[in-house]
């Protein structure tokens, strides 16, 4: 027990934060609502150092195999931990977010952080159930925080809808996985699929129930359409996180079910279980998932519904990669979404900078940014660095996290695959291009120049695009620490 | 003997739960809800989990139903709020998709009971001591992940539903 303890110490440190934000809720006047994001962000903090001090551990499972420990789940702990401090930062101070309750709302945050960590590293089918409700009430919640906001609710009581219908269906094809294999832990899944024969229809139709669980976190079609209306009526600051840290956690459950319950590794590698068609599967909801969201994206007037749009494309080519199942698809995936945190985050932090000043999200808001003062002059680099990441243009990172993905496709030999991802990028490049496009040679509407915003967020800006060219160049050290990591 | 009751119990679970969608009046609905909740109970009890059989008639159909019928109560929907239910387009292809997949679930898994229901189960089965002792055993961590989950959403339902400070 002990032991167990050790492994669950991050965890345990997000809980204990969480649970004295509560308290100090009941004890604190409206004056010193300050010190709510403060203790969040050391809370998250220190459990990013609990973390890298557990690192060393090799993998294990523990509280009788509920949870598993591994070196995966200490990577998308820290990309917990990171969106978590990014998203603390932003939302602190944004003009969006001035008469909500930063009290509740920090405190919600924090217990969504917790929510993706153990959703990442669940072992058994209630505690992936139960997590990713956690993660799903939380969005639901957080999504409509905006009181008095008719937009925000609306978004929430839709989102509250599709999360219902999905986490039932995945519930049901849990149900039935269960009554195939007797077995509830995903590698127990695995065991009993290498040695019976099970029916295929009947195995088919459950991992099909599952998906459409997981799809609903990551936004993948079919279970797309809550994103663009969520993502537009939910405060940016907290769009901005529900578009990197609630996919991570979906894209990690996503790894551990097709990885841990549906392959086994051989000496050769990694093999899916035979009997079911998961590639064509995969490789089916990955094609039309990313050309839905790239197509759509085109005609996008509002900048939250192009960036909704987008991270439904994103979460397409990152699908792409799982219908590889090689080593290298998670590499390539964790890789991905540790590039797509930091440009992701990035241009929702320019839009809100731009947003709260000049008060409006269409895109047309960026009608000649460059030209508005010294300091908007300097976003619009800032700006055009995270729209050529998210292309996937060299030097960018973005470039480089799609070499990795593409890659593990290409090695397993799924070659249209990877020439179909490689055509929506190029489509892709319409709409981000568009942008930048407009920020340099449109004239702007009005003569109003952009101030300085705060320094947390200037300087959270600038880091988030220095970080994304230096990965772009030197990635060797994080493709390294990722390529190491071993599942389960 | 055993099965008949099976069917039975089932059978009169997916039909009230029929019932609770294609009611229009929700008070209706809400009265076939404690139907199903209680079929749901029965089939617990068939299955040996008396201790299940009884939480689920005290829980669900008892604390959880009273509170559906008070907000329902005090939403006090008039005649013309009330769903209209209208078969569109989709609608039919839900019909079609849930008929398929019913007829699926029902062939393929005919055969795939049977063992289960043959198992010996130990004398202490279903009862009080042995679900708290897996309880507070080997389910110890969902049940406390249970715990705060609930507290984080009556929290937000409290948020969400508070008036704005001004």
């Amino acid at each position: 027990m002990k032991q167990d303890l050790i492994y669950f110490l991050p965890e345990l440190i997000v809980s204990i934060t969480v649970l004295f934000l509560f308290l100090l809720d009941c004890f604190i006047g409206k004056r010193s609502r300050r010190i709510f994001p403060v203790i969040a962000f050391i809370g998250i903090a220190a459990m990013m150092l609990a973390n890298k001090s557990s690192s060393p551990l090799p993998s294990a499972r523990f509280f009788s195999d509920m949870m598993v420990f591994d070196h995966v789940s200490v990577l998308f702990k820290y990309i917990f931990g990171l969106a978590g401090l990014i998203a603390i930062v932003i939302a602190n101070g944004s003009h969006e977010l001035e008469k909500v309750d930063k009290a509740n709302y920090f405190t919600l945050l924090t217990a969504l952080v917790l929510g993706m960590m153990l959703l990442a590293n669940a072992h058994h089918f209630l505690m992936i159930y139960l997590s990713l409700e956690m993660v799903s009430l939380l969005s639901y919640i957080l999504t409509g925080s905006l009181q008095g906001s008719r937009r925000s609710s609306e978004a929430s009581l839709k989102y509250v809808i599709y999360g219902g219908v999905a986490s039932g269906i995945m519930a049901y094809g849990i149900s039935i996985l269960y009554g195939l294999t007797g077995s509830m832990t995903l590698t127990g899944v695995a065991e009993f699929l290498r040695m019976n024969a099970v029916s295929k229809t009947a195995l088919y139709t459950s991992v099909l129930m599952i998906m459409a669980g997981f799809g609903f976190k990551v936004a993948s079609v079919p279970f797309h359409m809550w994103c663009p209306d969520v993502y537009e009526g939910a405060p940016t600051p907290f769009t901005a996180f529900l578009s990197v840290g609630p996919k991570a956690a979906g894209f990690a459950v996503l790894l551990r079910f097709f990885f841990g319950a549906l392959s086994q590794t051989t000496t050769s590698g990694i093999e899916p279980i035979k009997i079911i068609g998961l590639p064509a599967l995969l490789g089916g909801l990955s094609i039309a998932t990313m050309t839905l969201g790239n197509l759509a994206a085109l005609q996008q007037k509002s900048m939250k519904r192009l960036l909704a749009y987008s991270s439904i494309a994103h979460a397409g080519y990152m699908l792409l990669a799982l219908v590889a199942l090689n080593a290298e698809a998670v590499t390539g995936v964790i890789f991905y979404l540790s590039v797509y945190l930091l440009m992701n985050l990035g241009a929702f932090l320019v839009l809100i900078i731009v947003g709260d000043q000049l008060g409006s999200e269409d895109i047309s808001v960026f009608q000649g940014l460059s030209k508005r003062g010294p300091f908007a002059a300097l976003l619009s680099i800032v700006m055009t660095v995270f729209m050529f990441s998210l292309t996937g243009i060299p030097p960018m990172a973005g470039f480089i996290g799609k070499f990795y993905l593409f890659g593990s496709v290409i090695k397993s030999g799924h070659y249209t695959l990877a020439v179909i991802g490689m055509l929506n990028s190029v489509v892709s490049l319409y709409y981000y291009i568009r942008v930048v496009k407009i920020m340099y040679f449109d004239e702007p509407v009005d003569g109003r120049n952009l101030t300085t915003p705060m320094v947390s967020h200037a300087s959270t800006v600038f880091a988030l695009a220095l970080l994304t060219i230096y990965l772009g160049l030197f990635w060797n050290g994080l493709a390294n620490i990722v390529g190491q990591a071993k599942l389960f | 003997m055993q099965l008949a009751f099976f069917y039975f119990f089932s059978g009169l679970s997916i039909l009230s739960a029929l019932f609770v969608i294609f009611f229009r009046n929700t008070l209706s609905a809400a009265i076939a809800l404690v139907v199903t909740l209680f079929g749901v109970a029965c089939l617990f009890g068939l299955l040996e989990a008396h201790f299940l059989a009884a939480m689920q008639v005290l829980v669900y159909a008892g604390a959880v139903m009273v509170l559906f019928l008070f907000v329902i109560m005090l939403m006090n929907l008039g005649r013309e709020e009330l769903l209209k239910i209208k078969l569109a387009f989709l609608g039919i292809i839900g019909v079609i998709t849930g008929v398929c997949l019913a007829i699926l679930l029902v062939t393929r898994f005919m055969g795939l009971s049977a063992p289960l229901l043959s198992l010996d189960l130990g004398v202490e089965y279903g009862t009080v001591k042995s679900v708290g002792k897996l309880l507070f055993g080997e389910y110890l961590i969902p049940f406390e992940l249970t715990s705060i989950l609930l507290l984080v959403a009556i929290i937000g339902a409290i948020t969400l539903a508070r008036k704005p400070q001004s």
